[in-house]
């Protein structure tokens, strides 16, 4: 900590980037509660090492496997493994990512206390 | 242990490395020091003899039908001699045997490397990695005949050559160099069997067989496929420098016709090598004159920058890192230690999947080369080898994070079992954490290694039980190699975080992917030479 800056200050920052995000958690969980199967098939086509961006676009799967299984209909995610599991060995992260044991076991490890507006999920 | 027939030979011990019948092999190898008193160093070095003209191949890049390129391994049996040697010492007495029984074990599983990636030879690759014998069963399917013997002689793909002599050293070390990197294999060689056969030249013949090795480096493996070398290069030149000092100069012959001439074979790759060149003209135009220690070492808030650089940042993030600790004073060992020091993070906290260890711990290895190189040896490029091995680090880091983490290898949390660890009598710890290392069981494993590392100063035993029970996995030399680099760079680390290299080790040995589900080789070793607590 600097000599110029106190604790407060940099809690108050902390606090703005905060809101930041929850209004954006906000915004996705719309978007994922309203995507199609073919919308989502074609968000996990892009971490495909081939299409990937770049590591730092691919580490964001598993936030984004937290996102869904948090706001995500069952039925549309089952859809969505089913497609990937066909496709075979190169795509087996995505739909064992998207297996009903894997949405249990993420459903119930990603906390949301009561005093926040969102789950508590992971960054990156 | 099956009844052997006929007299144990450095004859048969050949044929046997030579037609691929591994299991025979290991067993004259064993009888030739147990029965008929062979010194290991001698049986070493007519195992290398062996193997040698055979491990070469034309190119590490294969020209398909279709025009792709696929690559061809390196050859391993000289990293498993390199680390088998290495660890004689760590480990001690009739223990020490273990890694060399192990390296035994693998030399004829590694021969013929290019026939063996076509299922036209059998060995580790081709049973293995390539599956041959579901592409190309034999007769009788219940047997796997790429698990040897050979049904046909090896190939010789580099024949031996004659030194080459004439000129100064000063002319003759930059020739060779030349020719190593325009891949004019017989020059290169020629020339090292020249200058190697006056031990005045020795010395800088190491430094400059290290420089060749080093400075020959993939700038990433990111959807590279076969074009990369992940560090061979400078590991074949390590692997040459501590085996020769170890035979003995004049008696390397055959270790040399092993490691020369694959350093000039294709691909060579020098574009990191020239990036780095490059930055460090720019910023650090006395790079040369920068010490290899100072009494300015990483700040606790720098080992954390370095960290959040290599494991979660990209390439320049690592450069700007690096080159900001040099430009206020640090020295290389001591950013070179940092470096080992921080990527410990990423096998701690985030390496799961048993298959993505063996990237980045190839680059740890050429770490440990570079770190090698800086503490024995002169040379002015030093600092830039510092950049190259955490820029590799990063790169196999990149690498793995670039594709989607598969849930189903998930890794129960260390600290779950810290409890239970902290629980065990510390002169009861170590029994129980090599039945947890053997038994691939990572969670347990570190949590005892961090409770160990707590509870007491002791390291030198702990290290022993890790690397004892790692040594019980057998085709794998890279089991040694990885075991040889961290108790070395534990060893002469001087970071306030040394311990995390054991951390690293730990989860490492405890849950990299295993190549044999059961233990063959150790129980030979075991039935020859009985050691007292197995």
């Amino acid at each position: 900590m600097s000599d110029d800056q106190t604790l407060a200050e940099f809690w108050r920052i902390r606090n703005a980037a905060a809101v930041t995000l929850a209004l954006t958690e906000e915004q996705m969980r719309r978007v994922v509660q309203t995507a199609s199967v073919e919308q989502l098939v074609a968000l996990f086509e892009t971490f495909s090492p081939a299409r990937s961006a770049g590591p730092e676009w691919t580490r964001t799967f598993d936030p984004l496997v937290e996102h869904l299984w948090a706001w995500g209909d069952s039925e549309t995610i089952a859809a969505v493994a089913e497609l990937f599991r066909a496709r075979g060995l190169p795509w087996a992260s995505v739909a064992n990512a998207l297996s009903p044991n894997q949405g249990d076991r993420l459903r119930a490890a990603t906390p949301h206390p009561s005093w926040a507006r969102q789950p508590a999920f992971g960054l990156i | 242990m099956g009844l052997i027939q006929g007299a144990a030979t450095v004859d048969r011990l050949r044929e046997e490395i030579q037609g691929v019948r591994y299991r025979d092999a290991t067993s004259t190898f064993c009888r030739l020091m147990t029965e008929q008193d062979r010194p290991l160093k001698d049986m070493i070095k007519a195992a290398i003899a062996s193997a040698a003209p055979y491990v070469q191949v034309p190119s590490h890049l294969m020209q398909l039908p279709n025009g792709e390129l696929r690559g061809v391994n390196y050859d391993h049996t000289i990293l498993g001699w390199r680390g088998a040697i290495s660890l004689m010492g760590e480990l001690g007495g009739s223990r020490g045997i273990l890694p060399n029984i192990q390296a035994m074990w693998y030399v004829p599983q590694g021969l013929n490397v290019w026939e063996q990636v076509i299922c036209e030879f059998p060995g580790h690759y081709a049973r293995d990695g390539e599956q041959c014998g579901k592409k190309f069963p034999g007769p009788d399917e219940s047997v796997n005949r790429f698990d040897g013997p050979a049904w046909n002689v090896p190939r010789i793909y580099f024949q031996d050559h004659d030194p080459i002599e004439g000129g100064s050293v000063d002319e003759r070390l930059a020739r060779m160099n030349w020719a190593i990197s325009e891949g004019d294999k017989a020059e290169a060689y020629g020339l090292f069997l020249g200058l190697a056969r006056d031990p005045v030249n020795r010395r800088r013949l190491k430094d400059a067989i290290l420089f060749a090795g080093i400075t020959d480096l993939q700038d990433t493996i990111i959807n590279r496929g076969g074009y990369q070398n992940i560090g061979h290069k400078a590991l074949r030149a390590r692997a040459l420098v501590d085996i020769a000092d170890y035979l003995g100069w004049d008696n390397a012959h055959e270790l040399f016709y092993t490691v020369v001439p694959d350093l000039g074979c294709s691909p060579r790759l020098y574009g990191l090598w020239s990036e780095i060149c490059t930055i460090c003209k720019m910023e650090l135009p006395g790079y040369a004159s920068i010490p290899k220690r100072s009494d300015k070492p990483l700040t606790e808030r720098e080992l954390d920058v370095l960290t959040e650089a290599i494991v979660w940042g990209g390439p320049f993030d690592v450069n700007a890192a690096i080159m900001g600790f040099f430009k206020r004073g640090a020295g290389i060992l001591d950013v070179g230690d940092a470096v080992i020091a921080c990527f410990q993070r990423y096998l701690i906290d985030v390496l799961e999947h048993p298959n993505a260890f063996l990237h980045p711990t190839h680059a740890l290895d050429y770490m440990n080369v570079v770190q090698s190189w800086v503490r024995d040896y002169d040379n002015p490029h030093q600092v830039k080898a510092v950049f190259m091995g955490a820029r590799f680090m990063n790169d196999t880091i990149r690498s793995n994070a670039n594709f989607p983490r598969d849930p189903t290898f998930n890794l129960e949390p260390r600290a779950k079992y810290r409890s239970w660890a902290d629980d065990i009598p510390i002169d009861r710890l170590l029994p129980v954490l090599k039945d947890h290392v053997l038994a691939q069981d990572a969670p347990r494993s570190c949590a005892l290694v961090d409770s160990y590392l707590e509870r007491t100063s002791e390291r030198h035993d702990l290290l022993d039980t890790i690397t004892y029970a790692a040594c019980h996995w057998q085709n794998d030399p890279h089991v040694m190699r990885n075991g040889a680099s961290s108790l070395e760079e534990f060893r002469h680390n001087r970071t306030s975080r040394r311990d995390d290299i054991i951390r690293g080790y730990v989860k490492h040995q405890s849950r990299y992917v295993k190549r044999a589900p059961t233990h063959d080789c150790f129980h030979v070793y075991v039935d020859y030479f009985k050691p007292a607590n197995a």
